[in-house]
């Protein structure tokens, strides 16, 4: 065993020393490498999900902006269509609201002037009548005169 | 001078620092680390959320190594938890094994007494860094499957009395256990130490054209070998935290 172990040139010392060597690297490796790389890849990993996230949440807003932009839009026309159809309705109702004034207007008009006209041929007539029996009258006398 | 081949399995001490010695697979540790831990200081500096294709590549290996092991241990949390051991066993081991064949390394060395003596020599193949290594993995191990399961859950599974066949398997996996320390180290070592005594022999055959391409492949090897080594360890800590054999 003796001989076997001075043929490598086996020392506790180099063990020792190789050991430590070994442990030296495995320490160093670890603050100086190991540990942030893979730091850096744990954030990179943290970076995308939050990137896929956000951009899952953009989209779902999106959706919900064009859904809730058609609703908008939907309403709008419906209610332009009302107020139209509200300005067409009123808009009717007062043209025949003026045609039915207009008509009672002219009907009245047409009676006070037929009621004037009527007046005054009665007034002409009576007029007439006067007239005729004053004629008449100076006639009688004018007879009886002639007469006389 | 030498003349031929010189195959020294040990490292080679280049000196001593208060009685402690310094061998050239020690001093090779320690550029491996400066390499490793300047790259990491650096590169950990610039990270950013929109990642360069470097940055991008090595998220890449990392989510793919966490995502593995997650399959493996059947748990993201306990993965995590290991991927520093795992990835640093990789890394560390894969390193010095591509850069064992870059010029210099072995090459430039001491003349002592009339022997050469290479200053750098990759750590893989002394047996003091892979039995280190073996070490640190073999604890991890054992700790965590007493950590998880419980120190008399965990050791029932080598100490068995409830029946004479139970008895002998769990003595079968004690054995075996133990003697992953010796795969694990001997693994490692033997296979770099053969690549590179394999690349000297070659140099002798057909000098400087048959060694690139076999340094190449060595270099493939030794990518393999670290991947071994932390895939295994992996495993071996999915055995550990396993129930027992009839526990449930």
């Amino acid at each position: 065993m003796q001989q076997l172990l001075s043929a490598f040139g086996i020392d506790w010392h180099l063990l020792i020393a190789q050991a430590v060597n070994f442990a030296i690297v495995l320490v160093a490796l670890t603050y100086f490498l190991y540990k942030p790389v893979l730091n850096v890849m744990q954030q990179r990993k943290e970076v995308v999900a939050k990137g896929v996230e956000d951009a899952k949440l953009a989209e779902t807003k999106l959706a919900t902006a064009d859904s809730e932009a058609k609703v908008l839009v939907d309403t709008a026309e419906t209610e332009a269509e009302g107020i139209v159809a509200n300005a067409r309705e009123v808009a009717s109702a007062e043209k025949a609201r003026l045609l039915k004034e207009a008509e009672t207007r002219a009907a009245a008009v047409t009676r006070d002037a037929e009621a004037q006209a009527k007046e005054m041929a009665a007034q002409a007539l009576r007029n007439s009548e006067q007239e005729v029996a004053r004629l008449a009258i100076l006639a009688a006398e004018k007879v009886m005169r002639a007469k006389a | 001078m030498h003349e031929g081949i010189t195959v020294v399995l040990k490292a080679e001490q280049l000196g001593s620092v208060f009685g402690f010695p310094i061998t050239n697979s020690l001093i090779m540790a320690w550029v491996v680390m400066a390499i490793l831990i300047g790259f990491a200081y650096f590169f950990g500096k610039s990270l950013s959320l929109v990642p360069g294709k470097l940055q991008a590549g090595i998220e890449w290996a990392f989510e793919g190594a966490i995502t593995y092991m997650t399959e493996v241990l059947e748990s993201e949390k306990l993965a995590r938890k290991f991927f520093p051991l795992i990835a640093s066993i990789f890394f560390f081991v894969g390193l010095m094994n591509v850069i064992e064949f870059f010029p210099g390394i072995g090459s430039i060395g001491l003349w002592h007494a009339s022997e050469f003596l290479p200053l750098l020599r990759t750590p893989s193949t002394d047996l003091n860094f892979t039995l280190a290594l073996a070490m640190i993995a073999f604890f991890t191990i054992e700790v965590t499957g007493i950590a998880m399961l419980g120190f008399f859950r965990y050791a029932g599974k080598y100490v068995n009395l409830h029946s004479p066949i139970g008895f002998v398997v769990g003595l079968i996996e004690l054995v075996s256990n133990l003697g992953r320390l010796i795969s694990f180290s001997f693994r490692l070592f033997g296979n770099i130490f053969a690549g590179e005594v394999m690349v000297l022999v070659a140099g002798y055959f057909l000098p400087y054209f048959l060694p690139a391409p076999l340094m190449g492949f060595e270099m493939f090897i030794g990518l393999v070998q670290a991947l071994v080594f932390a895939m295994l360890t992996l495993f071996f800590i999915k055995l550990a935290i396993a129930a027992p054999e009839g526990a449930h």
